[in-house]
């Protein structure tokens, strides 16, 4: 499903704050897995989704996504793999103040030119499955934190991507949520989506829900569980 | 130098424009001896970031120099009245040794600057960078060019003398004078009025094969290429007498001016467009061949030539309608 070959990402590559963030990455990442980075901050986990989600360029290697090199890609064909393959969920939610719910989960199909009906009943559909419809109407400030990155699942699902990518979804969760949030993801995993999670909570990585757990420390694989 | 904005902008333009058509030609230096799509290399993936920046800097700049030709003219037909003698853009452009060979330069570098410029719209429709050696090598022999005629350029501007006597159209165009625009005035109207409509003719027919069976773009590109010298003779030669009115006036410059409705602009621009859109409908015809480009290069390529072909019917219908509203016929 995806591979990185010798993948580094080096930031301000020659100057004296020079940062290697991950270094001579080999790995493969099976389809239809929950897959969990664990480490450290500064370990390298928010670097390898960037790199893995087309977010940024690695400085050397190559990244295949579906056997398709994407790493060489210009970036309006990365464009286009970035908006149909992955869904993110960041750990700050990432959703548009001052917009509601709805709207929020909607953003990221616009520039594809769905019709606004269909697109509208999708996006109830998701917010319906994750449980948060009664929300659909307020404004993103408003929803608590457990709301708030339902609503944030369900806007990375709104492309039918294959891959979710989340950045330490539970950082900003309690236990409970915390636990909901991670189910929701494993049910994401069971309906056939690749989901790559980082995040140094134990509540994530030792969970039986999880199908694979990659350790990481200084920008390189430290070990691996399942 | 005569401090005139258009004077000013020509120069600070192709200053501009040397510079990146010269970092661009060390980039692609640099791609032609080391680009290997195959490595992960931290120099490929340099590379692949520099040649994505450098062709959006470069397609800027190139889009410059196509404007600067017909700035040239604009300019040298604004400042002829503060020549002696100089009655429009001829004289200004006779006033130094530089002036002529400029526009002959800037004609060649509109060519291809334009080609570069749909070889490179070509390069990036495929995800594999699949023209971008050929892009880069068709701009080391632009590189030169672009330069010789900023330098060139800024010579005639500096060297240009409002106290010096200068030749007037009327006698450079004059048909039993010397030199080239003389030779050209002097082409017997009733054969250069036939090569004139058969060229422009062999383009739409070239054309409608191409558009029929989706082969030829080759031939359409050559046709497209050789009617543009045939279309500038025949302006001098037949068409300039009927638009002035003039039986012995001949100057493809004068149709720059007011008093003939600035009708030079569209008859060039539609020429110089005509030309460029089918040569590059050449230009990329190997391309066909990359799978990549295998279905996205044909799709350009009859765009092209309908833009050709639609450039040159305006082109043509200027001059036949300025053919026959001419007092001359009469």
């Amino acid at each position: 499903m995806i591979e990185l070959r010798d993948v580094s990402k080096v930031f301000h590559q020659g100057r004296s704050d020079e940062l290697v963030a991950v270094s001579g990455l080999e790995l493969s990442l099976e389809a239809g897995a929950l897959t969990v980075f664990r480490g450290p901050s500064g370990s390298g986990k928010t670097t390898l989704l960037a790199l893995v989600g087309c977010m940024a360029r690695p400085s050397s290697g190559r990244i295949f996504v579906q056997g398709r090199e994407v790493t060489s890609l210009p970036e309006r064909f990365l464009t286009a793999v970035r908006r149909r393959t992955f869904g993110f969920v960041f750990q700050q939610f990432h959703l548009v103040r001052g917009v509601n719910a709805l709207e929020n989960v909607m953003l990221p199909a616009y520039p594809l030119g769905e019709r606004r009906g269909d697109l509208v009943r999708r996006a109830l559909g998701l917010l319906e499955s994750l449980e948060i419809r009664h929300r659909a109407s307020a404004r993103a400030d408003w929803l608590s934190g457990g709301e708030a990155q339902r609503v944030a699942i369900a806007r990375a699902l709104v492309n039918d991507p294959e891959v979710i990518v989340a950045d330490e979804p539970t950082a900003h969760l309690d236990t409970r949520v915390s636990r909901e949030v991670l189910g929701i993801l494993a049910g994401l995993r069971d309906r056939g989506k690749t989901v790559l999670v980082a995040s140094h909570d134990p509540l994530v990585h030792e969970s039986p829900l999880v199908d694979r757990v990659v350790g990481m420390r200084d920008g390189r694989i430290e070990g691996e569980g399942t | 130098m005569i401090l005139h904005p258009g004077v000013l902008a020509l120069v600070l333009s192709s200053l501009l424009v040397s510079g990146m058509v010269l970092f661009a030609s060390w980039q692609g230096l640099r791609v032609l001896r080391a680009w290997d799509l195959a490595s992960g290399s931290a120099r490929q993936l340099d590379l692949e970031r520099r040649t994505y920046l450098v062709s959006t800097l470069l397609a800027a700049a190139l889009g410059i120099e196509l404007v600067s030709l017909f700035l040239y003219v604009f300019t040298a037909d604004a400042v002829a009245p503060l020549l002696t003698g100089a009655m429009c853009a001829a004289g200004t452009l006779r006033a130094t040794a530089f002036g002529t060979p400029v526009l002959l330069l800037k004609l060649v570098n509109f060519l291809l600057a334009g080609v570069w410029l749909v070889v490179n719209h070509a390069d990036g429709l495929g995800h594999d960078y699949p023209l971008v050696r050929k892009k880069y090598a068709l701009l080391l022999p632009l590189a030169p060019l672009v330069v010789l005629e900023a330098g060139g350029q800024l010579a005639h501007f500096a060297e240009i003398r409002p106290d010096v006597i200068t030749s007037c159209c009327g006698s450079l165009f004059a048909s039993g004078g010397d030199g080239l625009g003389a030779d050209l005035a002097a082409l017997p109207p009733g054969p250069s009025s036939v090569a004139f409509f058969v060229a422009v003719s062999a383009v739409f027919a070239v054309g409608a094969v191409f558009h029929a069976t989706g082969r030829g773009g080759v031939p359409f590109a050559l046709a497209a290429g050789l009617a543009l010298p045939v279309a500038l003779a025949g302006i001098v030669s037949f068409v300039s007498p009927y638009l002035y009115e003039m039986p012995t006036h001949h100057c493809p410059f004068c149709l720059l001016q007011r008093e003939y409705g600035y009708v030079g602009y569209p008859l060039y621009a539609t020429l110089l467009g005509g030309a460029v859109a089918g040569m590059g409908v050449g230009a990329i015809a190997p391309a066909r061949r990359i799978e990549s480009l295998a279905v996205a290069v044909p799709v350009l390529q009859r765009r092209l030539a309908s833009a050709s072909m639609l450039l040159y019917a305006i082109f043509t219908m200027i001059v036949t309608w300025r053919l026959d509203a001419s007092a001359l016929r009469s």
